[in-house]
């Protein structure tokens, strides 16, 4: 009865990697924020462009997934 | 890793045969591409001519605005607080005179009344010595008179115990009056005329 | 495989009679409207969503803008939000307070585009992110691509700016690995990543939308009561999904134009 394909599997595993950064980024973000909340704004710009670069990785997962299914 | 190059270009070279709906959807369809190309292209032009420099006026004349505004603000805040300086400079400065008043008007005051307490004294003075001076007239006055009287007394008396007028040869010869010099001067102690008649006659 | 995705499409050629529910696929983002259905070289219709777009956005920005005043109109107000972040918090924070003025209508003409077309995605009568196609993001990612590549061929002179990839200060025995490094960096991965991120965050947002609306449509109108009601919770999930996808595409568009002035100003930038 279980259908699908083992692509999605794949993805499933790459989106673990970015779950735990993104999640370490936003704390950091937080932590730096309540600690000094006139900072926030540069904060700000900085935690997007790490959790950008993290998201990369499962945007790419993703893709991938598509490739091989299709493949 | 090997596998995954292989089949995705196996697809890339495959994607010809395939309808474009079966394309793997990461593979870009070019008509789409061109289009977003185009799409992009008339965008900025429209951007970059029109909408960015209207928009950079505006920021630039509101900037020159908002500075124009806090300018004028300062300067009327500097005009403000230089009246204030100068009225509270004039204030000062009536304070000061208003007190120099005061106290010259004081000092005038003190002046005055120690002019007029002078002028009383000196007019009080003056009334002391002129009645002084009256006294001492009218004394020597009586002293006058009362030596004229004398001398025709005495010289009454002498005549009539003489017999005879002696009037005119004694204002002639002031002998009453040389008496009375000697007198006052002296010389001829009074007690002499009662006690010693004959020094009378020397 | 591809008789899985023949028979999806026979499902969806069928309109959703057949007896088994056939998840969507990536085919179904394949629309062409004029030259049909097998012409790779068809007009679709995320090109003409793309199209339209520009012309609303022009016609906005040009008719709030041309009397642009000091004391600004609601519309000159709107554009001014959205060009006031694009302008200060992404340009001139990024690229720094120098040389930001030129990279702005390159900025905010991405941003503006982008954001349009992604909320195009959850707009009733079209409903349909045209950056879920992979040529368009992939068309502005060249842009990009080439843009800050001639500002830092540019500013550096060739050699200069191959040089200028490195970061200073490090031992010479790692300085070729990390060239190797960076050269991918600045022309592989970075192009890359801002093309497929912004597709990927649009395709699968949009997939995901369609599973719960045509997963909801299916339950309710195969299923039996049981699946009936189910199907209320997957509608309430498509409705949440939904909210959700405003901010992941706001949040795209920001992040895609950000990224465009970290790229130029890293290319600018005189130490790496």
């Amino acid at each position: 009865m279980l259908g699908g394909n083992i692509a999605i599997l794949g993805y499933g595993l790459s989106a673990i990697g970015p779950g735990i950064g993104i999640g370490l980024i936003f704390a950091a973000y937080i932590n730096g924020a309540a600690r000094q909340p006139e900072a926030r704004g540069m904060l700000q710009s900085i935690a997007i462009l790490g959790f950008v670069l993290a998201e990369a990785l499962a945007i790419f997962g993703l893709v991938l997934a598509f490739v091989f299914k299709a493949a | 890793m090997q596998l995954m190059a292989t089949t995705v270009i196996g697809r890339l070279v495959s994607e010809g045969e395939t309808t474009p709906a079966q394309g793997l959807p990461i593979l870009p369809n070019i008509g789409e591409l061109i289009v977003g190309f185009i799409a992009f292209a008339i965008l900025f032009v429209i951007v970059w001519k029109k909408v960015v420099p209207n928009l950079e006026k505006a920021f630039a004349e509101r900037a020159a605005a908002i500075e124009g505004g806090i300018r004028n603000a300062e300067e009327a805040q500097a005009q403000a607080a230089a009246a204030l300086e100068q009225y509270q400079a004039q204030l000062r400065e009536a304070r000061t005179e208003a007190a120099k008043i005061r106290d010259e008007a004081k000092e005038q005051g003190s002046a005055i009344i120690a002019e007029m307490r002078e002028q009383a004294q000196a007019e009080a003075n003056r009334i002391t010595e002129t009645a002084h001076k009256q006294i001492d007239a009218e004394r020597r006055q009586a002293v006058v008179s009362l030596r004229g009287e004398v001398g025709r007394l005495s010289t009454d008396l002498a005549s009539r115990i003489v017999g005879e007028s002696l009037h005119d040869e004694v204002r002639q010869k002031g002998l009453v009056e040389r008496f009375l010099a000697e007198l006052e001067s002296g010389a001829i102690r009074p007690e002499k005329v009662g006690t010693d008649s004959a020094g009378a006659g020397a | 495989m591809s008789s899985d995705v023949l028979t999806a499409l026979g499902a969806l050629a069928a309109s959703g009679s057949g007896d088994s529910y056939e998840t969507p696929t990536p085919a179904e983002f394949w629309w062409p409207l004029w030259g049909g259905y097998d012409n790779p070289w068809a007009f679709t219709r995320p090109s003409l969503v793309l199209l339209l777009s520009v012309g609303l956005i022009a016609w906005w920005l040009v008719a709030s803008t041309r009397k642009a005043a000091v004391v600004p109109s609601k519309g000159q107000w709107i554009t001014e939000q959205v060009y006031g972040l694009v302008r200060n918090s992404i340009a001139k924070d990024v690229i720094g307070s120098h040389d930001f003025l030129k990279f702005v209508p390159l900025l905010f003409t991405m941003f503006t585009l982008i954001l349009v077309n992604n909320l195009f995605g959850i707009i009733p009568p079209i409903q349909y992110p045209t950056m879920s196609r992979i040529g368009f993001p992939m068309a502005l990612t060249l842009i990009v691509y080439v843009v800050y590549h001639v500002v830092g061929f540019r500013k550096h002179g060739f050699a200069g700016y191959l040089k200028s990839m490195i970061p200073g200060g490090l031992p010479k025995a790692v300085l070729p690995f990390i060239f190797v490094l960076e050269f991918i960096t600045y022309y592989v991965t970075r192009p890359l990543s801002l093309c497929l991120r912004l597709f990927g965050n649009m395709f699968a947002g949009h997939l995901l939308l369609l599973l719960f609306i045509t997963a909801g449509d299916y339950m309710l109108l195969h299923g039996s009561i049981g699946m009936k009601l189910v199907s209320v919770g997957s509608y309430a999930m498509a409705f949440v999904m939904t909210a959700f996808e405003i901010l992941v595409e706001f949040l795209q568009a920001y992040i895609f134009t950000l990224l465009t002035a970290t790229y130029i100003a890293s290319s600018l930038a005189d130490e790496h």
